[in-house]
């Protein structure tokens, strides 16, 4: 049964091969009947080898297949393989999982675009690479899958390219994506250095060698890795693209920007726990980098109109969790509510959509309200995502919020207050979203007729309920009540080992803990009913212009990164320059060109000036030399 | 560096002298200059007008061409000196250099390189050039002047 | 007085005579019959002769591989060495001709130059490329490389109706003679300092002595430069842009792989094998070279706008990667710089072939509007080009990659951690201008304007050329990419 491993990135590959061959012919609706067929068969080849790591015993289950040998040249040997363990088969179970669902909405959600086929070759492209990203047995392939991932994610953010904003949020994702990679190719030549291999497993690998590293290469090699995550998860200072993001296909932002790739980055350290676990400092910077995020990001979700904006920075809020977990040593926390917030999240957006598709491409929510006359089964599906990540009980959010935080509680007592206080913040924004969409006046009335809203076709609506089915239940992986109700901690056990902090806190001090959690989310979701709901409060004192700008992050980094001359004309000559506020990445593109335009200068096409570079280089040279024979 | 003595003797010698003649030119001679004097070529015709600006280029190809000839001529004399000690390695590797020449000749003279008279069109030149280098008002008979027998400039 | 005489071994310079002959074969032929045969003639029989030079390399890389150190000889008084380093360079020179010829037979048509002095220049210039990597002898090195550089200038020049072309021609031949001339001095001092212009018997001095006098000190500086000239490094690239954009598109693509290669062949030898004992003294320099040369060639791309003179600043960033491996001074290193000329060959060819079709008649359209929906309108020669982007970007599954790879992880094994940081910095702003041109092809560009009065043709001698060098890139990136080692590998084992 293992044997079928390579079968779960095949699918999705055959069916990128086919649609690039044959997608303009089989057109709308087939091409992506053949995508969702493809991804729900990787499914299928998932649990299948899920069963049959189950059935081997609790010590033995890693199955490393090999495929071929890229390439072998002395000392550097480059294998081809995949590892299915519990780590990945948990993490490919969901992915293929929820991918699938996810290509089955878009059938609905995509009907009549014009490059209806292009957009599942993609998507299935994109699905193999997060399979290479997750089920690779180098770090090597990991790094194939993670460049993958994000050239998909390049694409489909500028799917619709015609809009100026969504390809300018494609190029502003690239580049701070490319920035994470930087850390990830460091740390991938720092690894070789030190231990010769970029293989994970066997007795030769980096996992089981781990141990052989210094503490500073550890620490290095961990931060590095970090630095990758930071990109591609969207954390703390890199999480500006995640926002723009939104530009993309609501698929694209619920598959790519909430359930899979932005996990990846938690996944790789989770991978790497061995490393992490020898540098206690870099796991506290992964730690409070995580939970500042978290809150941070749960600040500007409160001010937000656009409904996926809010969604998104609650995404990046949320990532920041799960570092908070990975940080505080609790990885399978950060795993849980990785799984959860797949769940969740991936019905919140794709419920965002249906709205958005039913309003005929409104998104913002101080023109929508009273939906849920007009749209019973994703108001419904709304709530139980809503519940879920409010932390309501027994919604499977709860369950990993409650983890994760007691884990920061016994960590270090500051980190579960900024973890306890975004649970609050959580439940207000996401309330506060609930009632301005489906409850309050009909404001879409306003402005031109869309007609009535209308429910989401059956391919839009079946996901959304065999998900909100999930953000009901899936707290069940994983419940703290005894040894035997932990399934997940059980199952993973063995990738982390001791290196998985044990949870030392009394039972009673838990159920303190996660009563507080309960009452704060409550109190949240009281506060948004009292303001949106009955009207005590005016919601536009509770949404300051710096929360809605989002800190005006995105202008610091362009005043910042731009030149300080060009800050200086931007102040006086305008007082807002448009192209300040277009964005911090234009602006790491023009400090480029501001360079290069002064570089160009020296070209001058003269032969002269040339022949006086070429000399003075010489000279350059000769003073070199005539120091070091001088000393 | 007691060896480098002489080279640094010639050299101030070397500076002396040329300065000196200079210097000693200036204060010495009279200057008594007049109209004759002055001019480029003291007999022959006056100009009346600034000399052409352009030459035919194939004055500059066959200039070429003798330098290469002059070349092999002085790479063939030391070579006749002691030919008789090079024996068969330096006939052999004389042939080859003079093979190499030859062929090159023998590409000139097929390309009309020493072809004299009325410029002939060696290959079909197409149109215009597309860089626009060419001015359409700088053609052969607007630069380069004819004189004519007489000595006067052709009408 | 008897002479010495030196006994000649014909065999070990069989690749290089057998194109010199070529060359003079096809002069005299083009000289006789040129009106009497069609072009493409002198194309093929180009091809027949750079292949032919290819069989007789590859018969002594048999020889020379097969009894490994043993194989490998000096030959003709000690001037020329036969190892297996001379021979990769061999193989590479050859086969760049034989692409750089198949792309220029339809160029020479659509331009009207003629065709044979083309390809006698190209397979002279291309000796000169074999006899600097054979060389063990400075003075023999030089020779090379003006050959190699004479031939090159005229070729520049070749489009002598286009004031860009002559304007190219000319920069290139005072720079050139310029930077000859400072090797020539980098020689007399070796000499000086060594007693001999053989590399041999200077390596042998070099291991005698243990002090470095200035004197060598400033060979090292001079030769640098020399070269630095010739492989196009910051800072004495600044005649790169000018000339790889005036000169006629395929000889662009030649000049950049071969001439890039012959430099490197020399500077890795001299400085590799004979200074290599004197490596601290000169790594400095090479680190240098190598850290502005990338910094450079990638900022300066950015913000170019036309694509022929965005990859002639990319090919300086290149042969800064290059430079990383000789900065390594590792046989890794060594290694790692051959595999990356290796991949670098196809790699510049093929995307130079593509700029010669796209620039249609008068070589005029490098701009990268002209590029503009190229995927609408011929998908197959987009696809081909990202292809070679994405390698020269150095993504993974593509030949590039594996050279980045290789050569950074040598610069890490020999602890240049920061030369390693930079470069992979500059590999960040690198991806930016080769996806600029993607997205041009591929996003920009619905309307489908001028396109139709002048279609971009692909002939099939130029998309043969292409395929190649494509199906090298991918190959040499995946499945082949042991034998690839392997096989710079091998050429590494340099005869000491």
């Amino acid at each position: 049964m293992l044997d079928a491993t390579w079968l779960i990135p095949a699918l999705p590959l055959a069916g990128f091969a086919l649609l690039l061959l044959f997608g303009k012919r089989l057109g709308e609706p087939w091409s992506g009947w053949l995508a969702t067929t493809t991804c729900f068969a990787a499914f299928v080849a998932t649990a299948v080898v899920f069963a049959g790591l189950v059935g081997r015993a609790g010590d033995n289950r890693q199955f490393d297949q090999h495929l071929f040998t890229w390439f072998k040249a002395g000392s550097l040997k480059v294998e081809v393989g995949l590892l299915a363990d519990q780590l990945s088969i948990t993490m490919a179970l969901f992915v293929t999982g929820v991918g699938a669902l996810i290509h089955l909405y878009s059938v609905g959600y995509m009907h009549g675009d014009d490059r209806y086929p292009k957009f599942f070759l993609y998507l299935n492209l994109f699905v193999f690479s997060m399979l290479m990203l997750v089920l690779a047995d180098s770090f090597l392939l990991t790094f194939l899958g993670w460049e993958g991932v994000g050239a998909c994610s390049y694409f489909l953010i500028s799917f619709w390219f015609e809009r100026p904003t969504a390809a300018s949020a494609g190029k502003k994702a690239f580049v701070t994506n490319r920035v994470g990679d930087f850390g990830f190719m460091l740390a991938m030549f720092l690894i070789f250095g030190a231990l010769g291999t970029l293989q994970y497993a066997g007795p030769g690998g980096v996992l089981a060698n781990a141990g052989h590293l210094s503490h500073t290469t550890a620490t290095a090699i961990a931060l590095l890795l970090f630095l990758g995550a930071v990109g591609k998860s969207a954390q703390l200072p890199l999480y500006v693209w995640l926002p723009d993001a939104m530009e993309g296909p609501t698929p694209v932002s619920a598959l790519i920007h909430a359930a899979t790739m932005v996990t990846a980055g938690v996944y790789l350290l989770c991978r790497v726990n061995p490393i992490l676990g020898l540098t206690p400092g870099a796991l506290d910077v992964v730690a409070w980098v995580g939970a500042i995020t978290a809150l941070f990001a749960a600040t500007i979700a409160c001010a937000q109109n656009d409904i996926k904006r809010v969604l998104a920075y609650s995404t990046i809020s949320q990532l920041g969790y799960m570092f908070l977990a990975v940080g505080s040593g609790a990885y399978v926390a950060g795993i849980f509510h990785m799984v959860t917030h797949a769940f969740f999240k991936a019905l919140l957006f794709l419920a965002a959509g249906a709205v958005i598709h039913g309003l005929h491409d409104e998104q913002d929510m101080k023109r929508m309200g009273g939906l849920r006359k007009y749209m019973p089964v994703t108001f419904g599906c709304f709530i139980a995502g809503w519940l879920a990540i409010a932390g309501v009980p027994p919604f499977a959010g709860f369950w990993s919020k409650d983890d994760i935080l007691a884990n920061a509680w016994q960590h270090n007592h500051a980190l579960w207050f900024i973890g306890i206080v975004t649970a609050l913040l959580t439940a207000y924004y996401m309330s506060r979203q609930v009632f301005l969409v489906f409850w309050g006046e009909e404001r879409w009335r306003d402005g031109e007729d869309h007609g009535e809203p209308h429910e989401a076709p059956w391919t839009m609506a079946l996901p959304l309920i065999v998900l909100a089915g999930l953000s009901l239940v899936g707290g069940g992986l994983n419940l703290p009540f005894n040894k035997h109700t932990e399934l997940l901690a059980n199952w993973l056990h063995p990738v982390f080992g001791d290196r998985l902090h044990e949870l030392g806190i009394s039972s009673a001090s838990k159920w303190a803990l996660a009563g507080t959690a309960v009452a704060l989310g409550v109190i949240g979701i009281g506060f948004a009913v009292a303001v949106f709901i009955r009207g005590r409060v005016d919601p536009e004192r509770l949404e300051p212009a710096v929360l809605q700008h989002g800190w005006y992050v995105d202008d610091l980094y362009a005043a910042i990164i731009e030149t300080p001359g060009r800050l200086l004309a931007a102040f006086s000559a305008f007082v807002v320059d448009t192209k300040v506020i277009d964005g911090a990445v234009n602006g790491v593109a023009s400090l480029v060109r501001n360079g290069g335009d002064r570089l160009r200068r020296v070209q001058t096409g003269y032969v002269r000036n040339y022949a006086l570079a070429v000399a003075a280089g010489a000279v350059l040279i000769l003073g070199y030399v005539a120091a070091r024979a001088g000393g | 560096m007691a060896q480098y003595l002489p080279l640094l003797a010639m050299l101030i010698l070397a500076t002396v002298f040329a300065g000196g003649s200079f210097l000693a030119s200036g204060l010495l001679a009279p200057k008594r200059p007049t109209l004759a004097k002055a001019a480029p070529y003291e007999c022959g015709i006056v100009p009346d007008r600034e000399p052409a600006e352009r030459f035919p280029v194939r004055f500059y190809l066959v200039a070429m061409i003798f330098i290469i000839f002059d070349i092999e001529i002085i790479f063939l004399y030391p070579w006749a000196v002691i030919f008789r000690q090079l024996k068969g390695f330096g006939i052999f590797e004389m042939v080859l250099f003079t093979v190499a020449v030859f062929v090159s000749l023998v590409y000139l003279l097929a390309n009309g390189a020493l072809d004299w008279g009325p410029a002939k069109r060696l290959m079909a030149t197409p149109t215009v050039d597309p860089a626009g280098a060419r001015d359409p008002r700088r053609t052969s008979s607007s630069t380069v002047r004819r004189i004519g027998p007489t000595g006067k400039e052709a009408a | 007085m008897p002479l010495e005489l030196p006994r000649v071994e014909w065999a070990t310079i069989l690749p290089e005579t057998i194109l010199v002959v070529g060359a003079m074969l096809i002069l005299l032929g083009g000289a006789l019959l040129r009106r009497r045969l069609p072009a493409w003639v002198w194309t093929v029989a180009s091809i027949i002769i750079a292949a032919g030079a290819m069989v007789s390399a590859w018969d002594l890389w048999r020889r020379v591989s097969h009894n490994h150190q043993g194989g490998a000889h000096t030959a003709i008084a000690n001037a020329v060495v036969v190892d297996g380093f001379s021979v990769y360079f061999a193989l590479l020179t050859c086969g760049a001709v034989i692409l750089a010829a198949l792309m220029a037979d339809s160029y020479l048509r659509r331009e009207r130059l003629n065709a044979p002095e083309f390809h006698v220049l190209m397979l002279l210039s291309a000796s000169g490329a074999l006899l600097m990597a054979a060389a063990n002898d400075l003075i023999v090195i030089f020779l090379g490389l003006e050959v190699l550089s004479i031939a090159l200038y005229v070729l520049a020049g070749f489009a002598q109706r286009r004031a860009v072309s002559r304007e190219a021609a000319m920069k290139y031949f005072v720079l050139g003679a310029f930077s000859s001339a400072i090797f020539l001095y980098g020689v007399a001092l070796a000499y000086g300092a060594t007693g001999s212009t053989n590399l041999g018997e200077i390596a042998a001095f070099l291991r005698a002595s243990v002090s470095t006098h200035a004197v060598l000190l400033g060979a090292f500086a001079f030769l640098i430069v020399g070269l630095g000239f010739k492989i196009a490094a910051v800072p004495f690239h600044m005649w790169t842009p000018d000339v790889y954009q005036g000169s006629p598109t395929p000889v662009t693509g030649f000049m950049a792989a071969v001439a890039k290669a012959a430099g490197f062949a020399a500077l890795l030898r001299i400085f590799f094998s004979t200074f290599g004992t004197h490596r601290l003294d000169w790594q400095p320099l090479i680190w240098a070279l190598a850290v502005l040369s990338i910094l450079v060639g990638s900022v300066l791309a950015v913000v170019q706008t036309d694509v022929k003179r965005m990859l002639a600043y990319s090919s300086i960033s290149h042969a800064g990667y290059i430079l990383i491996g000789l900065q390594a001074a590792t046989v890794r290193g060594l290694a790692g710089s051959l595999f990356y000329l290796l991949a670098y060959t196809f790699m510049v060819l093929g995307s130079f072939g593509i700029v010669t079709l796209v620039a249609r008649d008068g070589d005029a359209r490098t701009g990268l509007d002209a590029y503009r929906g190229l995927g609408q309108r011929r998908p197959g020669l987009a696809l081909v080009f990202t292809v070679l982007l994405l390698a020269q970007a150095g993504v993974p599954l593509t030949s590039g990659f594996l050279a980045k790879f290789y050569v950074i992880s040598a610069a890490v094994e020999a602890h240049s951690y920061a030369l390693a940081i930079i470069a992979m910095l500059a590999a960040v702003i690198a991806a930016f201008f080769y996806l600029r041109v993607i997205v041009v092809m591929y996003m920009a560009g619905d309307e489908a304007d001028t396109a139709d009065a002048d279609p971009i043709r692909v002939p099939f001698g130029a998309g043969l050329s292409l395929a190649v060098s494509v199906v090298a890139t991918v190959i040499i990136g995946t499945i082949l990419a042991g034998p690839a080692f392997d096989f710079a590998r091998h050429a590494s084992i340099l005869r000491l």
